[in-house]
């Protein structure tokens, strides 16, 4: 038997590591005990239902509109992960100064960040979103008519990416990527990022942007990128998206090309 | 252009070289005044000709400025391409010449310190337009007489100056031999072969300047560290310096003389040698050493103060060892009665069966009790064995010496230490202090560079903001509340600890009283568990805490230990109150006892003798012989017990905490959802303030203990030098560098202050207990005497002859005692008030400092502005001329970059005089300076702008300027 005492002195140590991971918590029980309660309780998707509140209400046509709702639920109702506002100006200060004409997005996943990266594009630009899972895709799709982009300014590709990259060039005709934003799973980034490099679609000074490479974090991803001497890059450090304490990056890498 | 050139690169030696000096002197001992004169005659010329191309140039000034213009844009581009493609060396020599215009300039007044050779100015008297230009660069050269210079030379020339190569060549040769003293004036010829003479054949003139050359040769190469060079000059200087020196150094002095100066010289060099392989050896000897070294590099100094402090600590207990094992322990061991003999020195009959029982052992009972490592088992007999050695007296004189050796050591330290960090501590001069000593030389390895890279620009920002924020004061009140409920959230912490721990204590006395068998482990070491835990983990709590009251990190770190301090002292203080109550319980059970063996002893005595009294006396059993509880060494018991648990809490915490927690960490990466290493729990810093409390605290038990348990210096030397290696593996095996890096120099005599008040509080229950409390009747050296410290008079009184006894009665009167404490503390307030004055003279000192240098700061000011002036003036004659000539030549588009050049060259110029003030008049005059000037630096820090690490462009912006501040003093 352990005397209570001695189980009194681990008091501190319990409640050191309850603020200590408090944000953790939270995000716990955002993430995912209110999305199990609410998926029994209305029978949809969680996508669905952010589609649900973003069409009632946000004004059509209006990206900036779509995407407040959709932050202004995600941080109140419930947490979808989007790239979130915060970061979400970093890219659009990044999506403006390149004004790239050709970009790709590996997960498109409810299209909040398609139409954050469209609505920043220049005129002529296309943007080619991927989203493996079908649901999500008719989703983003949705959302994108929504907010106004039609098919030539975003082209929804509804496949895993690992099967796209390498027919980009053949079936797509792309020539060159200017921009490539990553966000779908953390496990693909390095195959994903090695599969372009293959592809020849990167050109000197092409731009590669992956979200979440410290939260839930890409190691592998960041030490390839380090180790190859291909890419001239920095992380953003910024927090995870609608959540105040827990660290997160976005890295930003600017092609080289063989040297 | 070319002129100018030539009436200023020698001006530009003088000028230069404020910090070369040995330049200077290298070449001031081949000065000829006649040439000097002649030269001065010449430039007068130039200078002249200049005036009449500055009236000209004024009038020209519109049409140029408009040209000008128009030329900005390719010129700039062309700048930039020409900087990038040309080899590092070769675009310093062109800013050099670029640079050596305008500076000459305004040094006009030097023109008297002219060293001119007689060669130069006769090959300029030949040579002209182009071919003077040249050769005033080389002229410079010869002043510094460097040969390096020549291979420069060398690389730059072109196939315009072909022709003049046979001469240049010689030129070259000329240069050389300056240096050495056998230069003959007249002609090229001769210098050519002097080159080849041999030192046998020189006539004891030339020996004499060989000589000197030979001692200048030296100076430089120990002035070279200072030098404000690049490296690779440095280097390439050293080597042709030494091999001169090593050349021509043994062949001075003749004959004999020669042969003996060149032994001399070789035993100086062994000698030399002899004495760095000392040093290093001297280095070797040091323990751990390297390991700290080691662990410097890598994690900066401040946690190297942690392992320095923990090896001075090492080395106090080592000491304290050998006076406790060496005059107590050794000595009863070997010539004390044995193990046995007499009940104290025996395990009693109901231990007897359980004494030697690993679990018993490991609670310091048993046969570890009635053994040398505690108070009981020491015998009160007066001397012992053959050598007639006072146990006793022994015995107190070791305890007594223990904290008076270690209050001298601490107070001797801290004393050292504030002489040494006395000088530095002032606030006037705080983004000074940070620009130029916030690096840490001693970091070698590129995480921590980067790290501490990085908490030097925060500590920046932070400091900036302060700035900032002590101006403006919002939500001040939010502040202050939160201040206030993260302060009364820790009193609460440290209350509950406290609480607990009396608890705790209390209930052990009652399973005590009930006897500790019928009780588990848990139980029975619950006290030590308890105590270990909290001080484990209520830091992190505080820590925790702290986050809410938003202080500055050193001010969060001094609270942080203040706390720490708090918590470790109050659950200590609570462990002796509690202790304290424990042996006025083993005394009151000591009268009992007393009172029974008296009837005991009676009993048996009255018995033996109303049977039979001539029969032998009972001999009776050591160990049947009841006896009294004996505090002391159940004091001694309970402090070995809480060293023990706090060195295993302490070694597990680094086994989990720190190793599991890394292997973890480091092997659960590869199949975990989010990034470990980067992320949440990450690997584990050292906590040096946490470890620093540790030992600080042990530390303390130590002084309390020692005097109860002997043992105790010889258990914290084992500690100590197992958690040496053990941190250092573990500090090098599992732990990251600190995010946040902080010195540890300013620190230093805080760690120093608190073990002086731990110092002081540990020793003062020690002495309370040994003067009011009467030692145990039958156990421990001072047995059946009414005090401890009385067996000093005893000694007086048996050992020493009657009059020192009397003496030292009345100067232990209170009359005499109390008049010298008196003049102590009027000593004690004399010199505190001299060195308050002396403190307050040095601030005097230093405002005067101040002010004077701010004073010459002005006029330096003025004489600056004045200079710039004529810099101006002088500029705009020299571009005028220049482009007349340049005009003549063609190859406009050339001239005008230059000139383009000349401007921004005149500009850092300017800089790098006045400072950071970049003078106003400078900018207005030169309506396109800062726009033509702009894009380079920009132009240069896009290229890094990526850079992994770094705030953007900061460390690569300064680059091209440092580049260029030693490219003045190249050529």
């Amino acid at each position: 038997m352990v005397a209570p005492a001695i189980a009194l002195a681990f008091i501190p140590l319990l409640l050191t590591v309850l603020i200590r991971c408090r944000f953790y918590f939270v995000l716990f029980y955002r993430a995912v005990l209110v999305r199990i309660w609410k998926d029994c309780a209305t029978g949809l998707s969680r996508e669905e239902r952010a589609y649900q509140y973003v069409l009632t209400h946000a004004t059509p046509g209006d990206p900036d509109s779509i995407l407040d709702a959709f932050d202004v639920w995600c941080s109140k109702v419930e947490f979808i992960s989007n790239i979130g506002p915060k970061k979400g100006k970093v890219l659009d200060r990044l999506v403006m100064e390149l004004s790239p004409l050709t970009v790709l997005e590996l997960g498109a996943h409810c299209g909040y960040s398609t139409v954050r990266i469209a609505r920043s594009l220049p005129l002529g630009a296309r943007i080619y979103s991927l989203e493996m899972d079908s649901r999500n895709a008719a989703i983003a799709e949705k959302i994108i008519r929504l907010a106004g982009f039609d098919d030539d300014t975003v082209e929804l590709i509804i496949n895993p990416s690992d099967e796209v990259i390498p027919r980009l060039r053949s079936d797509y005709g792309l020539e060159r990527l200017d921009f490539v934003f990553m966000d779908h799973w953390k496990k693909c980034y390095l195959p994903d990022l090695q599969m372009l490099e293959g592809s020849g679609l990167l050109g000197k000074g092409s731009v590669i942007m992956a979200d979440n490479v410290l939260f839930p974090g890409a190691p592998k991803f960041l030490r390839h990128v380090r180790k190859s001497g291909l890419y001239e890059w920095k992380v953003h450090r910024a927090t995870l998206e609608y959540s105040k304490g827990i660290r997160d990056g976005m890295a930003e890498l600017v092609y080289q090309g063989t040297k | 252009m070319p002129q100018d050139n030539l009436t200023t690169s020698e001006n530009d030696i003088d000028i230069g070289l404020e910090f070369e000096g040995d330049e200077d002197e290298v070449s001031t001992f081949q000065e000829e005044h006649e040439r000097e004169r002649h030269r001065a005659k010449i430039s007068d010329g130039d200078r002249e000709r200049r005036k009449r191309g500055n009236g000209r140039r004024k009038r020209a000034s519109r049409a140029e400025e408009w040209e000008g213009e128009s030329q900005a844009r390719p010129e700039r581009r062309e700048r930039g391409r020409r900087k990038r493609t040309r080899s590092d060396q070769e675009a310093k020599g062109s800013d050099r010449d670029e640079e050596v215009q305008p500076k000459t300039k305004s040094g006009k007044s030097a023109k008297t310190r002219k060293h001119i050779k007689n060669e130069k100015t006769r090959k300029m008297e030949e040579e002209e337009g182009e071919g003077e230009e040249r050769h005033a660069k080389r002229k410079k050269k010869h002043g510094s007489a460097k040969k390096e210079e020549r291979e420069e030379d060398g690389g730059k020339r072109t196939a315009k100056e072909k022709a003049q190569e046979v001469k240049r060549k010689k030129h070259k040769k000329v240069v050389e031999t300056s240096s050495e003293p056998s230069e003959e004036d007249d002609n090229d010829e001769e210098d050519n072969e002097e080159r080849e003479v041999r030192p046998e054949s020189l006539s004891s003139e030339e020996l004499e300047k060989l000589k000197e050359a030979v001692d200048e040769r030296k100076k430089l190469i120990q002035t070279l560290r200072g030098k404000p060079w690049p490296m690779k000059k440095k280097c390439v200087t050293l080597r042709e310096s030494q091999e001169f020196v090593e050349k021509y150094e043994g062949a001075l002095g003749k004959g004999k003389g020669r042969k003996l100066y060149a032994y001399k010289v070789m035993m100086n060099k062994k000698w030399m040698k002899f004495q760095r392989d000392f040093e290093n050896f001297k280095t070797a000897c040091i323990p751990w050493e390297m390991k700290i070294k080691e662990i410097e590099s890598h994690f900066g100094s401040s946690v190297a103060s942690y392992f320095i402090f923990l090896r001075w600590m090492y080395g106090i207990n080592m000491i304290l060892f050998c006076l406790t094992f060496g005059l107590v322990m050794v000595p009863e061991a070997l010539m004390g009665r044995p193990y046995g003999t007499i009940p104290r020195k025996t395990v009693p009959r109901p231990e007897a069966t359980s004494a030697m029982d690993f679990a018993v052992l490991w609670d310091f009972g048993g046969y570890a009790q009635y053994s040398v490592l505690f108070y009981g088992y020491y015998n009160n007999q007066r001397a012992i064995g053959w050598l007639k050695f006072r146990m006793p007296l022994s015995y107190f004189l070791v305890g007594v010496g223990t904290v008076a050796y270690s209050y001298m050591v601490v107070i001797r330290t801290m004393a050292r230490n504030a002489n040494e960090s006395g000088v530095g501590d002032d606030n006037s001069f705080n983004f000074n202090w940070k620009t130029f000593t916030s690096w840490d030389y001693l970091i070698g390895n590129p995480e921590m560079a980067d790290n501490k890279f990085a908490s030097i620009t925060t500590s920046f920002k932070e400091a900036i903001l302060e700035e900032q924020e002590s101006r403006k004061d919002d939500n001040i009140h939010l502040t202050r509340f939160l201040r206030v409920l993260a302060n009364f959230l820790v009193l609460c912490c440290l209350a509950g600890s406290g609480y607990l721990i009396y608890f705790v204590v209390r209930r052990s006395q009652k399973f005590a009283l009930d006897g500790l068998d019928n009780h588990t482990w848990w139980e029975r070491n619950e006290v030590n568990m308890v105590m270990s835990l909290l001080g484990m983990f209520c830091p992190m709590l505080f820590d925790v805490i702290s986050a809410l009251e938003n202080y500055h990190p050193r001010v969060a770190l001094q609270w942080q230990l203040g706390r720490i301090f708090a918590l470790f002292l109050g659950n200590l203080y609570t462990f002796i109150i509690a202790l304290m109550d424990e042996i006025n319980l083993k005394r009151e059970e000591e009268q009992i006892i007393k009172f029974n063996i008296t009837m005991w002893e009676a009993s048996l005595y009255n018995g033996t003798v109303s049977v039979n009294s001539t029969a032998p006396a009972i001999t009776i059993q050591p160990a049947d012989v009841p006896r009294g509880p004996c505090w002391e060494t159940m004091v001694g018991q309970e402090f070995v017990r809480l060293i023990i648990s706090d060195t295993m809490t302490t070694y597990i915490t680094l086994l989990i905490g720190d190793f599991l927690r890394a292997v973890l960490v480091r092997f659960l990466n590869y199949c975990w959802c989010w990034d470990l290493e980067a992320g949440f729990p990450s690997y584990s810093e050292f906590d040096v303030s946490g470890n620093v409390l540790g030992l600080i605290f042990n530390q303390g038990m130590i002084w309390m203990g020692a005097f109860y348990a002997p043992c105790l210096p010889a258990l914290n030397v084992l500690r100590l030098h197992v958690s040496m290696y053990l941190q250092c593996w573990a500090v090098m095996c599992c732990n990251v560098p600190q995010e946040r890096v902080f010195k540890a120099s300013g620190s230093n005599n805080f760690y120093m202050a608190m073990l002086l008040v731990i110092l002081f509080l540990s020793t003062l229950p020690a002495i309370y207990t040994i003067v009011t409390i009467p030692p145990s009747f039958d156990c421990g050296p001072f047995s059946g005497k009414k005090r401890m410290f009385d067996v000093i008079q005893e000694t007086l009184e048996s050992d020493f002859p009657a009059w020192f006894g009397k003496v030292f009665s009345y100067a232990s009167n209170p009359g005499l005692v109390l008049p010298f404490i008196l003049l102590m503390v009027l000593a004690i307030y004399y010199l505190q008030s001299t060195s308050k004055s002396y403190k307050e003279a040095n601030v005097e000192l230093k405002k005067k400092l101040q002010t004077q240098n701010e004073e010459n700061k002005k006029k330096k000011k003025l004489a600056a502005l004045k200079a710039q002036m004529d810099l101006e003036e002088a500029r705009k004659a020299s571009s005028q001329t220049a482009k007349q000539q340049k005009n003549s030549n063609a190859s406009q588009q050339d001239q005008e970059s230059d000139e383009e050049e000349d401007h921004s060259s005149s500009q850092r110029l300017h800089h790098g005089k006045n400072g950071r003030h970049a003078p106003p008049p400078v900018r207005e005059q030169e309506g396109q300076l800062p726009a033509t000037r702009a894009p380079v630096p920009r132009s240069y820090q896009h290229e890094h702008h990526g850079a992994p690490g770094y705030l953007p462009g900061f460390p690569r912006q300064s680059e091209p300027r440092m580049h260029r501040v030693p490219s003045l003093q190249r050529h």
